[in-house]
């Protein structure tokens, strides 16, 4: 039987819990502040360059679109301010102003604004930029290329490349352990696998994150990259390889996790982040994309509202 | 007749522009607008069979009965996008390449039957030549603005021609087929904001 | 009754009408459109393939029953003997057919060149076969074999990375060609003396 007590509503006034879009938002950008901060300090000025144009042509590009649609200034809810952000932990470190500036303009006029700003929008703003700025200039999101001017004690390959490029045998000495302090060649803000993980346990012990997605996106990849590697191990790298590189902590705690893409209830969820695993595992290693985390999470971001319609019957309502 | 001929030309250019204004038309405006080149190419084109099949089932509107118009305005339009098809094969050969499939497509293309169903037979053959022409130009020139903006910033170039420094890398997204639709999306923004006022 | 009949009149009046406008504009325009076709499609691959003869290969070409088919034969004269002939053939490729322009050098029974003329390849991977000419290189010199096989399949051609199909397709092509060239050369020389100065 229904439990009634669940269905009682007390009468107004109503106790607010604290939570808002601001405390969101500053919330997940503290979360991504150790993996920011180990960007920094691995890739020095350019990428504290990339991220701070990142963060203020974000406000800037939402500060002009609130007056162009005459709607209220949003910059102070720091949403801008966490899409910009994300993005720049998502580009590498040497990428040129003028890419930034494009990106954060999709990002933020074209994916957010445009569908009704806040809560609108169907797909994650940084992903949408991030690919659209893949798929323009490939050259400048070679990590190898991108970086040829760094100088690291180790080795100098972005691993996902070196995979597709050469198999399993030019990535075994990247140890999950090394990939998890950040040994590894990658965007400003990905590498750092232990802080990516960090930041996601805080997120979710403080409720802004479900770890339905987390977990069901980094089961995903692990059992799809498992069962590639059980068939070839000589082509297929390991599960605890795909984990620790590429974008995919970053995917699995900052992406897939977004408020309005995302489905809302529990089976829809696992879902969502096992279909985005296994998808992201698809593109590794079958497509000819060397990472496939944000294509992935863009064609699970479009089945959303299809997913969410899996919900519990609602009593009563015949259909 | 409430207009004058010049009014139902000008209206094409701006009040009725199909892309934008109609929001008819779509296919070929997304599929050919690559460059500057394939989009005046296409929108004459359709110009072309947009003013014939108006003055043509304009001048037989008495005589075709209600109930097949739609099959008898899809045989006139049809044999002009063959009549085009064929001359283009035979004088534009390098243009023919690059439209391909879209050129006998023109027949499905809803500004053609739209026009000949809401306009032409019901209106007589010079305010329908003057349509026609309009519409048809107004088609153009769209098609000539989102190829020109998509050549420049997705190739770097207009008509062939390089328009920045060698240190330009090009937005090659643009040229894909969702900047197509990102393209036309912020042109039909831009439309509705300037039409506001 | 009566207006079933108008529509029936009409109908055929009108879609015979247009037929025979079609069909004279066909007729008008079928020459310059094949010369045109031959132009732009076929005439670079073939120029590529016959390279140094004196002649224009696109006018000097005559036509051979095979069968049920002609197949058209373009010569090229070097140094005032038609010393070669292209050919076209078709292999089936990934995306569709491929058609493939051989050049036959008559005296040696030797492959003079080998061009791609129309293809529908993976941009990337199998449309390679046209864009990189160390693809078609390779053929040039090559005795005619009864069968052109990739080097996967135990043959001699050495097949683009990643585009075995169309690979594949190619050979077939050659295979067919070498094949139709066997058959017809009596007459092909016959009609080669015609060039002859």
């Amino acid at each position: 039987m229904v439990d009634q007590k669940k269905f009682t509503v007390s009468h107004a006034p109503f106790w607010h819990d604290g939570s808002c879009i601001r405390s969101r938002s500053y919330h997940t950008m503290l979360a991504a502040l150790p993996a920011v901060l180990f960007g920094v300090v691995r890739y020095g000025m350019p990428a504290v360059g990339v991220i701070s144009l990142a963060v203020s042509s974000a406000m800037i590009w939402e500060y002009v679109m609130n007056r162009i649609m005459r709607r209220d200034i949003t910059i102070g809810d720091g949403n801008a301010a966490l899409i910009g952000l994300i993005f720049a932990m998502l580009v590498p470190a040497s990428s040129p102003w003028w890419m930034v500036i494009i990106g954060t303009f999709v990002a933020i006029v074209v994916a957010k604004q445009i569908y009704g700003g806040i809560g609108g929008n169907p797909f994650h703003p940084a992903l949408v930029a991030v690919a659209m700025l893949m798929l323009s200039w490939k050259d400048l999101f070679d990590f190898d290329a991108a970086l040829v001017n760094y100088e690291f004690d180790f080795a100098m390959a972005y691993p996902l490349a070196a995979l597709k490029h050469f198999g399993t045998a030019a990535v075994e000495n990247f140890t999950p352990g090394a990939l998890l302090m950040g040994n590894q060649i990658g965007a400003v803000g990905t590498p750092f696998g232990l802080g990516l993980i960090a930041g996601g346990l805080y997120l979710i012990v403080r409720g802004f994150v479900r770890w339905e997605i987390s977990l069901s996106f980094l089961a995903g990849i692990f059992v799809t990259a498992f069962i590639f590697h059980q068939a070839d191990s000589a082509r297929y790298a390991g599960p605890a390889f795909h984990l620790f590189t590429g974008y995919t902590l970053m995917g699995a705690f900052f992406l897939a996790t977004e408020d309005s893409s995302s489905p809302v209830h529990f089976i829809p969820m696992l879902i969502y982040g096992a279909g985005g695993g296994i998808l992201t595992m698809l593109i590794r290693n079958i497509g000819i994309h060397v990472d496939g985390v944000v294509f992935a999470l863009l064609v699970m971001n479009i089945a959303n509202p299809l997913l969410d319609k899996i919900r519990p019957k609602a009593l009563g309502k015949v259909f | 007749m409430a207009k004058t001929l010049t009014q139902e030309f000008v209206k094409g250019l701006w009040e009725e522009i199909p892309p934008f204004r109609l929001v008819l038309g779509l296919c070929p405006t997304l599929a050919v607008t690559k460059s500057v080149e394939n989009g005046i190419g296409m929108g004459v084109a359709t110009a072309f069979v947009l003013v014939f099949s108006n003055i043509l089932v304009s001048a037989l509107r008495k005589i075709i009965p209600a109930k097949v118009r739609i099959a008898c305005f899809i045989i006139v339009i049809a044999t002009f996008v063959t009549v085009v098809e064929l001359l283009m094969q035979a004088f534009t050969y390098p243009l023919f390449l690059k439209l391909g499939i879209f050129i006998p497509l023109i027949v499905v293309n809803c500004i053609l039957l739209g026009r000949a169903e809401a306009f032409a037979s019901k209106n007589g053959v010079l305010a329908s030549a003057a349509d026609g022409l309009g519409i048809g130009i107004g088609f153009t020139l769209a098609l000539g603005a989102l190829g020109s903006l998509r050549e420049i910033l997705g190739s770097g170039t207009f008509f062939g021609k390089a328009v920045f420094g060698p240190a330009f890398q090009p937005f090659s997204f643009m040229v894909e087929a969702p900047g197509a639709f990102v393209c036309l999306g912020l042109m039909l923004c831009l439309m509705n904001l300037a039409g506001k006022k | 009754m009566r207006e079933m009949i108008k529509m029936v009149v009409v109908l055929t009046v009108l879609s015979s009408f247009s037929g025979g406008l079609l069909a004279a504009l066909r007729n008008g325009t079928q020459e310059r459109i094949e010369y045109q076709q031959l132009k732009f499609v076929k005439g670079p691959a073939i120029r590529a393939i016959l390279k140094g003869c004196s002649n224009d290969p696109i006018v000097d070409r005559f036509k051979i029953k095979d069968g049920d088919v002609e197949r058209s034969f373009f010569v090229g004269i070097f140094d005032g003997k038609p010393k070669a002939v292209a050919m076209e053939s078709i292999g089936k490729g990934f995306g569709g057919p491929i058609g493939v322009m051989v050049g036959i050098d008559v005296d040696a029974d030797k492959i003079a060149g080998v061009g791609i003329t129309t293809h529908s390849e993976t941009p990337g991977v199998g449309a390679r076969a046209k864009t990189d000419p160390t693809f078609v290189a390779q053929f040039k010199g090559v005795p005619l074999a009864d069968t052109f096989k990739v080097k996967a399949d135990g043959g001699q051609v050495d097949a683009l990375s990643g585009a075995t199909v169309t690979s594949r397709g190619v050979s077939a092509a050659l295979t067919e060609a070498s094949a139709v060239y066997k058959r017809l050369k009596p007459k092909l020389i016959e009609k080669l003396k015609t060039y002859s100065k």
